[in-house]
């Protein structure tokens, strides 16, 4: 049953996170309302790159030990993980109508997510592909170790790149001096997106696991 | 600048919806594996 | 160590004689560079200054696409005829066959591009030599980069079901970085400009062939069990 209070708590959490970043926020003096999507696109963002770290972890963990535990934990981080990095994409592009007047801009935070994005889509469109569990774990694993690796040389290039081609004149769509009520919104939402993860997960594993007691 | 509540909503919005969705999805699952007696009549009504 | 690398020696040449005597793979990745040249053609149209500008995106895009299919390919090899099995069954350290594996794949991507500047230089009339130097230089560490994650996912995929198109699915966004670094890189070569002024492209580059060979090295022995 600590799942279920673990459960409650998150929501909770998001209550409390959704309070802070309508209720006690102060109206951004730049962006007006608008910038109150951050404490959705940041946090998810932070979500993201715990759970791939995570995926790296269980990865290692499968191979070092060939445990299914370890291949269940990379598993149930992928999923979330996939889901919290299509927020941060669709959050930011929504944000970036009304402060850049278009939907996309090849902006260097939102195109390496994106990137990283496409990177876990095949992640778990390979885990599909293979029914044989250890055969699956290892190849997904070694997958997942090279994706997680791959993560700063992706922000890194992208970045770069964006330096390259357009030296920026927008301002990136955060207030430069974030005031303390605002990052304390973000702080609070932060761990209701941590929480949340947490949450997933923990459903995740344990659904992997009972599976994989009926497959025998 | 215009405050764009729509375009605040649209994007909580939409981060609800997926979430909530992924959600179900899960519980769905852990509630037919929990009963596997009756995974077997789902199966054949779906 | 001297074992080491001979049991990577091995390998390469292995493929290589096997190349030669049926010459299946390169024939068919040499014509398929012509073909992509004809394909750049109709779709950039007849004008000059087009393709000169789009040169360093194009010739990169040439090599990608010739990498997806001769990746694709240096396992697949080993599947007919239960190749897989010998290579299971060889004793000692398996990085050594990674590295093989890696070292065929590089040599056939450096014919491929050797070919696909020629074409380019005769078809485009574009005049690569006074550059050659600082193309090598960025061609090797990109080419390095490109085939080290295609000969470990190839490795990946091969046993796997709808195998030709997962594996473009999972190499190409892994490449991303090699595919700007090494684009922006060629820009500025092809500009005339001094290599040190893409120093941070080409250091990148490395670090990331780096990465990605000890990540390959230190995996592969989990992907050969099939």
């Amino acid at each position: 049953m600590a799942a279920r209070a673990l459960g409650w708590l998150t929501v909770l959490a998001l209550i409390a996170g959704l309070g802070a970043a309508f209720g006690w926020a102060p109206r951004e003096a730049v962006q007006g309302n608008v910038q109150r999507i951050m404490y959705l696109h940041v946090p998810a963002v932070l979500t993201a790159y715990l759970a791939f770290a995570l995926v790296f972890v269980g990865s290692v963990g499968y191979l070092l030990t060939r445990r299914a535990g370890w291949d269940r934990l990379a598993l149930a981080a992928a999923e979330p993980g996939v889901l919290f990095t299509g927020i941060t994409i669709a959050s930011g592009s929504i944000w970036g109508k009304p402060t850049w007047g278009t939907w996309w801009t090849w902006d260097a935070r939102l195109t390496s997510t994106a990137v990283l994005f496409l990177v876990y889509v095949g992640y778990l469109l390979l885990r599909g592909m293979v029914d044989e569990p250890d055969r699956r774990a290892r190849a997904a694993a070694v997958v997942g170790i090279l994706g997680a690796a791959n993560i700063p040389i992706v922000h890194f290039s992208v970045k770069w790149w964006r330096a390259l081609h357009q030296p920026s004149t927008i301002l990136g769509p955060e207030p430069s001096p974030i005031a303390a009520p605002i990052a304390a919104a973000l702080l609070i939402n932060w761990i209701a997106f941590t929480l949340l993860f947490a949450y997933l997960l923990a459903k995740r594993m344990e659904i992997a696991q009972l599976e994989d007691t009926h497959a025998g | 600048m215009p405050d764009n509540w729509g375009y605040v909503f649209s994007a909580y919005g939409l981060a609800a919806v997926a979430l909530l969705g992924y959600w179900r999805r899960l519980a769905g699952r852990a509630k037919r594996l929990a009963r596997p007696a009756v995974r077997a009549g789902n199966v054949r009504q779906g | 160590m001297s074992v080491y690398v001979r049991r990577a020696w091995m390998v390469v040449w292995k493929d290589v004689l096997a190349e030669r005597r049926s010459k299946e793979s390169l024939n068919a990745l040499v014509f398929f560079s012509l073909l992509l040249l004809f394909v750049f053609q109709f779709a950039l149209g007849p004008e000059r200054a087009r393709v000169e500008a789009a040169l360093p995106g194009l010739l990169w895009l040439g090599f990608i696409l010739s990498g997806l299919l001769a990746f694709g390919r240096a396992f697949l090899i080993e599947r007919e005829n239960d190749c897989w099995e010998g290579l299971v069954l060889t004793p000692g350290d398996k990085s050594a066959i990674y590295l093989g594996k890696l070292a065929g794949n590089v040599l056939v991507m450096i014919v491929v591009e050797v070919v696909l500047l020629v074409l380019f230089a005769v078809f485009f009339a574009i005049d690569f030599t006074p550059f050659l130097l600082g193309l090598a230089a960025v061609l090797a560490l990109g080419t390095l980069g490109l085939a080290s994650v295609g000969t470990l996912f190839g490795a990946v995929t091969a046993q796997m079901r709808a195998r030709e198109l997962l594996f473009p699915v999972l190499l190409l966004p892994a490449v991303v970085p090699v595919l700007l670094a090494s684009v922006s890189a060629t820009q500025t070569v092809l500009a005339g400009e001094p290599l040190a002024e893409a120093a941070a492209w080409l250091k990148l580059l490395a670090a990331a062939d780096l990465v990605y060979l000890v990540v390959g090295v230190l995996t592969f022995e989990f992907v050969l069990e099939g």
